[in-house]
């Protein structure tokens, strides 16, 4: 075993004489307890941050933590550093406590985190390093638009079905009945009826899947599946009796429709990731970037496809909502027209809908 | 010309890490007659019917079925020659009626996959009234004698054409009234032409039924003698290597005060639903060896683990030394003056992965000498105590007391096994079978000692399926037969034939306790 | 040098190192199938583990990080060597050990109690829950197995239940010790500055004595003496006079008390939180099987052999993703450590050369 140590020592004093390299973007992902392959985040992140480094022929590589504890996603942004990477991509608010370890001490190196609030990274909030920029998305607005969607689209039998109440899985939430909320208003509706719950987990399980059933059965007509995979509870449920969901996060129309029936996904309501991994990575590679801050990315104008927060290009546009009066709702809301309001602290004043809020499943 | 020898052996040589279980060993058996493998356990005669086998493969030698070289690469081979074998524990089917268990394997079936049973059927009753085996065929084995299984498994043998007969000591099982009906049989087939090999180490038997005997001796061949050639003793000098004495001495016994008193014990049977020990009541006193004989099976194993704590009692007391202990522990038995030689010396009696210095404190290592006030071991005591046993007891094995007890012989595991339990200072010793699968130099020895506790004024209790050994050994025997005590003998004055007429059920007393 | 084949220890030794090798070789074939291209860099940096750093003080804290977690494993392969060498085969230590995280977790972030009281705790209720099965053994004749994996699953139910009251809201996993209840954290007796690592804490001296303690009370106390006879000859143990029940029942307590100990000496260093929503036994109980065959069923050996098993769980992190997909890490790794479970096999072919070439020589002579 000695000899053993004494050759791997030895390796490792050769490679680290080869890999003096010069002070290019090097691009390391690193994921949170998902895997890249999880249709959401990690998977988003990942494919955006690769094709970006392919084209322009930066190196780049993902890791995966040994296990799903802080400790070990350090040891993991740290081996991507001692290897060279300079630019640390991160998905997701588990990566709070790691960024408070990591990102003062190494201030050569650019952390890119996405999802992760004020809120997550404790003492550094107050003063965010120069080389650490967090991303927070306005949930609650493309929340709206779905919910807004739904409504306008003819269906008066909704339901959200959150993951765990996290701050952002509640902004979608409340966004989605102020949403629905408005458009039954447009239209003059009294009979909009939402169910509102949680798994309180981010996986869909038989439990769940049982609760949709029943949901389903008493005449829900659309589910807002809100929260990692527990899109396969609402989505097993209403490919049962013929009725409708609605994604999260990426546009997962392609993946739940693959996995129930082909146009059960009526929309989803999506975070611009991919936008967001582009443009850091392309203002670092101007010199552009700026860190030291946390950004609430919303809406930067009225063209719907260059915002942070939209609802998917896969929407099932019908008479009753069309690209256009997505665009126009987009516009009206940029302009100020329409406010969303982000308090999560309270259930959101509604008018013309009536909210069944119904805790939590488990 | 035609080769005289149904199978023959030749210069047979089978090793094994450590030991030479076969070397240079010829064999040859002529058709037609009974032949004997005589051999003390060790000696390799297993070793050999299992090359015959094809079980093992001979390094040396070359074996010749009717003068022609054969080669035997497993028992489908063999079977394949016509070499059959009745086992000493049988290979039967116990929920199968005779009649299937003979046909098992080799059954006549019709074009549709149905069993043809009325032919097989005539086949076997012709068979069993050529040779004289009285079977039932329809007869369920579980609920036919032993002697009636035996007769099967023979029957098994005839039903497959098989000409070679071997009989793995068939007589271990049998009452002396069965014995001479096997003879009888083994007579029989012989005449008709069947080349059978018997292996035993019981020199009357050989002599009364056997040609010629082969006899082996720590894996050698020791030479080849016409059974009318030869005495028995001379025999035995072949077997053992020396002359042995087979006669205990012993002075008259001079009991004393009862020791050991069991009344009306009844203990549950674990094979089947009746009790195996049923309303059994007897004493043992000082200074007498009281043995208790039958045939194996008829609830001598299930009594002593009713007496010793192995099992509970479900009627009846035991007093030990004028103190109930019927509910007491295994401990408080051992600890108040009980001493117990198992019946399975690797089952009960050793840990054979512990060393001899460990086996040897089994019963005591929690005793004050073996184990200080924090729970460690006194190791140094242990050594000891152990060193002293066995040379006390003459207790050989490699290494002395840190040998491991799996390594070591089977006469010196069993000593070590006296040496521990007499070393106890016991009121009353039960010794189990504690001569079983020895060589006579061993038997001899614990002969000895079982007579000299008795001198020193112990009671002691045999429980022997030898019949030897239950006419030599104790001062009175009592029969026991389907759980039950049958009678009371006097070994001076009762004969053999007299006891196997009690062991078979075929006489009874009323015995008081 | 047959000589010194023959002896017990040195076979051991022999066959363990052969597994890890076999194991390698397999892992390296299975790389090489996927992709050659990055299959030998990829297997040498799983090997090297924490050593792939660069810089001295990462290098320390990763060995840190991976001791910490080889502690726990010590522990639950300690927990299934007790019992097998008193002839049980305690598959519920994985039970045990979610029965002693729960237990000091809650003790530490619901009552909040200070580190030595939660520890123990944890072990009184993991030698609790380990005796449950020892009873059922005893009185009801329940093969320990079946029973053991029946509690995992219960152990594993009850303690997300539990625990799900002392969670973060916003989270599946349950508070942070150090800032709940920084008492609650095992002392790091200045071996976090040895490591640059806060989470290396006593637990590391503790678990080695431990395992020297379990090999002493094995080998040579009156305890182990009857409780090894148990486990190599019950009947002899019975025919001696030993109390059979209680010693079935005592040896699985004990073995749930080191199991739950090895929880509570993980989750206190605040390395890892309990996921209250996890749907799968923790895997320690389970790796704790290889790691004592590894480790040749002894105390001892079992320290190395979950060092190394824990190594390489870790190391496969380092196989490079471009290659690979960041599963294979656990396939190398799984690959790896079921051929750990082939050590007895092993053994036997080394017994059965060199009878062979015993018989051999014998031919010749």
């Amino acid at each position: 075993m000695k000899k053993f140590l004494a050759l791997f020592l030895a390796l490792v004093l050769c490679l680290s004489a080869v890999s003096a390299f010069a002070d290019d973007l090097k691009v390391a992902m690193i994921t949170d307890y998902g895997d890249i392959t999880d249709q959401s985040f990690n998977q988003t992140t990942y494919e955006a941050a690769k094709a970006w480094s392919e084209a322009n022929g930066v190196e780049f590589l993902y890791y995966k933590p040994a296990s799903d504890s802080d400790q070990d996603r350090i040891s993991s942004i740290e081996k991507a550093i001692d290897e060279g990477y300079n630019t640390i991509i991160m998905p997701g608010y588990a990566f709070g406590p790691a960024i408070q370890a990591v990102a003062p001490d190494y201030d050569d190196v650019t952390f890119i985190a996405l999802d992760v609030g004020e809120g997550d990274i404790g003492d550094l909030a107050a003063n965010v390093p120069a080389n650490l920029y967090c991303a927070v998305y306005q949930e609650e607005l493309c929340g709206y638009m779905a919910g807004y969607a739904a409504v306008k689209l003819g269906y008066k039998k909704l339901g959200f079905l959150g993951g765990m109440a996290v701050p952002a899985v509640v902004r979608y939430g409340y966004g989605f009945v102020q949403g629905a909320d408005a458009a039954a208003a447009d239209l003059g509706l009294t009979d909009v009826e939402i169910k509102y719950v949680y798994g309180n987990q981010f996986y869909g399980d038989a439990d769940i899947t049982a609760y949709m059933d029943t949901w389903y059965a008493n005449g829900t007509e659309v589910v807002f599946a809100c929260g990692g995979g527990i899109f396969t509870s609402a989505g097993e449920a209403a490919s049962k009796v013929g009725m409708k969901v609605i994604g999260v996060d990426v546009d997962q129309a392609a993946t739940i429709d693959g996995l129930y029936g082909e146009g059960i996904t009526v929309t989803s309501a999506m975070k611009g990731l991919a936008a967001t991994v582009n443009a850091e990575l392309n203002a670092l590679k101007d010199g552009s970037f700026v860190g030291g801050k946390v950004e609430n990315l919303g809406l930067v104008g009225e063209d719907p496809d260059a915002n942070f927060v939209q609802i998917a290009p896969s929407t099932q546009y019908a008479d009753g909502f069309t690209a256009e009066d997505y665009a126009a709702l987009v516009a009206k809301m940029f302009n100020g027209e329409i406010t969303v309001s982000n308090d999560i602290t309270a259930e959101p004043a509604v008018t013309a809908v009536a909210v069944d809020y119904q805790g939590n499943i488990k | 010309m035609e080769s005289p020898y149904a199978i023959e052996m030749l210069n047979i040589t089978k090793r094994f890490p450590g030991i030479i279980a076969n070397d240079n060993i010829t064999l040859q058996l002529k058709k037609g007659e009974i032949h004997a493998l005589l051999g003390e356990n060790g000696a390799g005669k297993s070793t050999l019917m299992s090359v015959l086998f094809g079980l093992y493969q001979a390094e040396e030698g070359t074996i010749k079925k009717d003068g022609e070289v054969v080669k035997i690469n497993d028992p489908n081979d063999a079977n394949a020659l016509g070499i059959g074998m009745v086992h000493q524990h049988f290979k039967l089917v116990e929920c199968f009626t005779v009649l299937d268990n003979i046909i098992m394997g080799v059954e006549p079936v019709g074009p549709m996959g149905f069993l043809r049973k009325k032919e097989a059927r005539e086949k076997v009753i012709a068979l069993s009234k050529k040779y004289g085996l009285d079977v039932d065929p329809d007869a369920k084995i579980e609920d036919i004698t032993v002697g009636m299984q035996q007769r099967t498994e023979i029957l098994k043998m005839l039903y497959r054409d098989n000409e070679i007969l071997i009989f793995d000591e068939p007589t271990a099982v049998l009452t002396p009234q069965e014995i001479d009906e096997l003879m009888q049989i083994m007579r029989n087939l012989a005449a008709e032409g069947k080349s059978i090999l018997f292996i035993s180490h019981k020199l009357a038997e050989i002599m009364a039924v056997a040609d010629r005997c082969t006899v082996l001796r720590k894996g050698k061949y020791i030479g080849t003698v016409n059974t009318k050639d030869v005495t028995m003793e001379e025999l035995s000098a072949m077997m053992v290597g020396r002359n042995v004495n087979f006669h205990v001495e012993k002075k008259p016994a001079t009991p004393g005060d009862t020791v050991l008193e069991v009344r009306h014990m009844t203990v549950a049977s674990k094979t089947h639903s009746n009790n195996a020990v049923k309303d059994a009541s007897f004493k043992v006193r000082r200074g007498e060896i009281v043995c208790i004989a039958g045939i194996d099976g008829n609830g001598q194993s299930e009594l002593v683990y009713g007496l010793t704590g192995l099992e509970p009692l479900t009627k009846g007391e035991i007093v030990l030394d004028g103190k109930d202990i019927t509910k007491a522990s295994i401990r408080k038995r051992s600890t108040s003056g009980m001493s117990h030689i198992p019946e399975d010396r690797h089952k009960h009696g050793l840990v054979l992965d512990y060393s001899l210095e460990y086996n040897m404190i089994l019963q005591t290592y929690f005793e004050s000498a073996f184990t200080d006030k924090i729970g460690f071991l006194r190791r140094k005591n242990i050594r000891n105590f152990s060193d002293k046993l066995i040379e006390q007891y003459d207790v050989r094995s490699g290494q002395g007391s840190i040998t491991s007890a799996r390594s070591m012989s089977g006469g010196n595991q069993q000593k070590a096994i006296i040496a521990r339990e007499l070393d106890k200072q016991p009121e009353v010793l039960v010794a189990v079978q504690p001569t079983r699968g020895l060589d006579v130099g061993a038997i001899e020895y614990i002969h000895k000692q079982l007579v000299a506790q008795r001198d020193a004024g112990k009671a002691v209790l045999l429980i022997s399926l030898e019949l030897d050994e239950v006419m030599d050994v104790p001062d009175r025997i009592l029969v026991m037969y389907e759980g039950e005590i049958v009678g009371e003998l006097d070994p001076k004055k009762t004969t053999q034939e007299e006891l196997g007429l009690y062991m078979a059920g075929a006489k009874r007393d009323e015995v008081k306790a | 040098m047959k000589k010194l084949l023959k002896r017990e220890g040195v076979q051991a030794f022999l066959a363990s190192i052969i597994c890890i090798l076999l194991g390698l070789l397999i892992g390296y074939v299975v790389l090489l199938l996927i992709n050659p291209n990055g299959a030998t860099e990829s297997i040498v940096k799983l090997v090297q583990n924490f050593f792939v750093s660069k810089r001295a003080n990462l290098r320390l804290k990763n060995f840190g990080n991976t001791l910490t977690k080889t502690i726990p494993l010590i522990m639950c392969s300690l927990s299934i060597l007790f019992s097998y060498k008193v002839g049980l085969f305690n598959i519920g230590a994985a039970g045990q050990y979610v029965a002693g995280a729960c237990a000091c977790l809650y003790a530490a972030l619901g009552w909040g109690w200070g580190w030595l009281p939660c520890m123990l705790f944890a072990m009184v209720i993991a030698a609790v829950y380990g005796a449950i099965v020892g009873v059922l053994k005893a009185y009801c004749n329940v093969n320990e197995v079946i029973s053991g994996i029946m509690l995992n699953w219960i152990g594993l139910y009850t303690a997300n239940t539990i625990l799900s009251s002392v969670k973060e809201t916003a989270s599946p996993y349950t508070l942070y010790l150090d800032k709940e209840n920084p008492s609650a954290l095992l002392p790091n007796i200045g071996l976090d500055k040895l490591f640059n690592n806060s989470t290396v804490t006593i637990a590391v001296p503790m678990a080695l004595i431990i395992a020297i303690v379990v090999s002493i009370v094995l080998n040579k106390t009156r305890i182990g003496y009857e409780l090894r006879a148990t486990g190599i000859n019950k009947n002899a143990a019975k025919y001696a006079g030993m109390a059979e029940n209680r010693n079935i029942i005592m040896t699985l307590a004990i073995s749930g008390a080191l199991a739950g100990l090895g929880a509570s000496m993980l989750y206190q260093t605040g390395y890892m939180r309990w996921e209250c929503t996890q749907s799968s036994v923790p895997a320690m109980g389970f790796n704790g099987i290889a790691a004592a065959f590894l480790g040749g069923l002894s105390p001892i050996g079992t320290i190395f052999s979950s060092f190394f098993i824990q190594h390489i769980t870790d190391g496969g992190s380092n196989v490079n993703t471009n290659f690979y997909s960041s599963q294979i890490s656990d396939v190398i790794s799984s690959v790896i450590i079921y051929l750990c479970g082939f050590v007895l096999f092993i053994k036997l072919t080394i017994n059965k050369m060199i009878s062979r070439s015993d018989e051999k020589k014998g031919a010749k002579n």
